[in-house]
């Protein structure tokens, strides 16, 4: 059944197969457009640089009046992604737009890598770190950059 | 990695788990919009409040009926794009100079450096829910149009795409003329966060600066009813711009917004 959600789906897909950004990509799954899986490369010039980091995408019928479910399926030391793989960035939670689509999420979780916020932390040590002692920091975030070849 | 702490846990998403039981409870029990019901049902709601019965009286004396909104967040936006559109159903002059205005609105919504690819899907839909209800001349056609008004409001699909596509209207008028508005915004909000956190996202209620910028952007006027516990015995009116002649009728309750209907 075609509803505004799945249609817009269909969008965002085509969108991403035809205009694809640097770095990220992302499908629905085989047999439901409601979940997607998708990767962020780790961005250049940071310590995620060279890992492959996946998530998964989790849409309702109210998309896109209401953001998606976004996580880390990949383990990701960063101050805000939780222990679960859940993002906190404020686009996917109280400064969502209708106008945002698949494209826009997955760059804004990429520049998030680059980017912490340190003061919202969703991992209380990896914040700390990156303010306190980014050698070690980063120590951890390249552990996990090659856990990610492993998944 | 096991130095997760335990108060880590995911609490936004436990938060808006909450949040959609809430608004599940609401939307079973409230049509997005209602059908015409007698003004006098309000006293109902105040039963033995003198304040509010007084108000209401003083009301009925100028309204004869209301349409009841689902208190969304969107109340303000479905209020006012369900009351327009049905003033503009009955006036073709009015509807035909609307429909340009609503044609034109995408391309300049695109300069202002909205998204174009998404915009479009929100224009698309928006345009059809308009032509949808084109008025016509037949006999008996205006209560036709009227019905599929009615439907396409309370399809939430549709109803939600024109609530979409108003705010992003009124988005795109407060940052065309961010020096004026940053005047009305409380706080260190700067326009662009406003518009990002107050304007654009669904089921964010309206204060005055978004009635003041739709109403603009559309060039049309709204007069708002205010039935609350201050002084006197009648309810205050304000008109949106100030001094233009209203096509759209609402009260505003603290927190909420419905239609109503002059005698």
């Amino acid at each position: 059944m075609s509803t505004p959600a799945r249609r817009r789906l269909m969008r965002d897909f085509k969108r991403l197969q035809e205009d694809p950004p640097t770095g990220v990509s992302g499908a629905p799954t085989d047999n439901n457009i409601m979940i997607w899986n998708a990767v962020i490369f780790g961005p250049h010039d940071t310590p995620f640089e060279d890992g492959t980091f996946k998530l998964t995408i989790e849409f309702t019928e109210e998309y896109p009046n209401k953001p998606p479910t976004v996580r880390f399926v990949s383990k990701v030391f960063h101050p805000n992604v939780y222990a679960d793989g859940g993002i906190c960035l404020d686009i996917l939670q109280n400064r969502w737009s209708p106008t945002y689509d698949v494209s826009a999420i997955l760059t804004s979780i990429q520049s998030l890598l680059s980017d912490p916020n340190p003061n919202s932390p969703a991992n209380s040590t990896a914040a700390q770190l990156y303010k306190e002692n980014r050698r070690e920091y980063e120590k951890r975030v390249k552990a996990c950059v090659e856990q990610s070849f492993i998944d | 990695m096991e130095t997760f702490k335990a108060n880590d846990a995911n609490r936004d998403e436990l938060i808006m788990q909450q949040q959609r039981e809430i608004e599940k409870e609401i939307s079973d029990s409230t049509p997005l919009v209602s059908d015409q019901l007698p003004l006098t049902c309000l006293k109902a709601e105040y039963n033995g409040d003198d304040i509010f019965t007084a108000k209401i009286q003083d009301l009925a004396k100028r309204y004869k009926y209301m349409r009841r909104t689902r208190p969304d967040g969107n109340c303000f936006f479905r209020a006012f794009a369900y009351s327009y559109l049905e003033y503009l159903t009955c006036n073709s002059h009015a509807y035909q100079e609307f429909l340009r205005l609503a044609e034109g609105s995408k391309d300049k919504l695109i300069e202002l450096g909205f998204p174009s690819f998404t915009l479009e899907d929100f224009h698309e839909t928006f345009m059809e829910v308009v032509k949808r209800v084109c008025p016509k001349s037949s006999a008996g056609a205006s209560e036709i149009v009227q019905t599929e008004l009615h439907k396409v409001f309370n399809e939430q699909g549709y109803s939600d795409y024109v609530v979409v596509y108003l705010r992003l209207i009124t988005s795109g008028q407060l940052q065309e003329d961010a020096n004026f508005y940053q005047n009305f915004i409380e706080g260190s909000f700067t326009i662009e966060e406003f518009r990002h956190q107050e304007v654009e996202p669904m089921y964010k209620e309206s204060d005055h600066i978004h009635i003041i910028a739709l109403c603009t952007a559309l060039s049309a006027g709204v007069r708002v009813e205010y039935l609350d516990r201050g002084e006197g015995g009648s309810v205050k009116t304000h008109d949106f711009p100030e001094g233009t002649d209203p096509k759209v009728f609402l009260i505003y309750r603290p927190g909420h917004y419905d239609i109503l209907y002059p005698i």
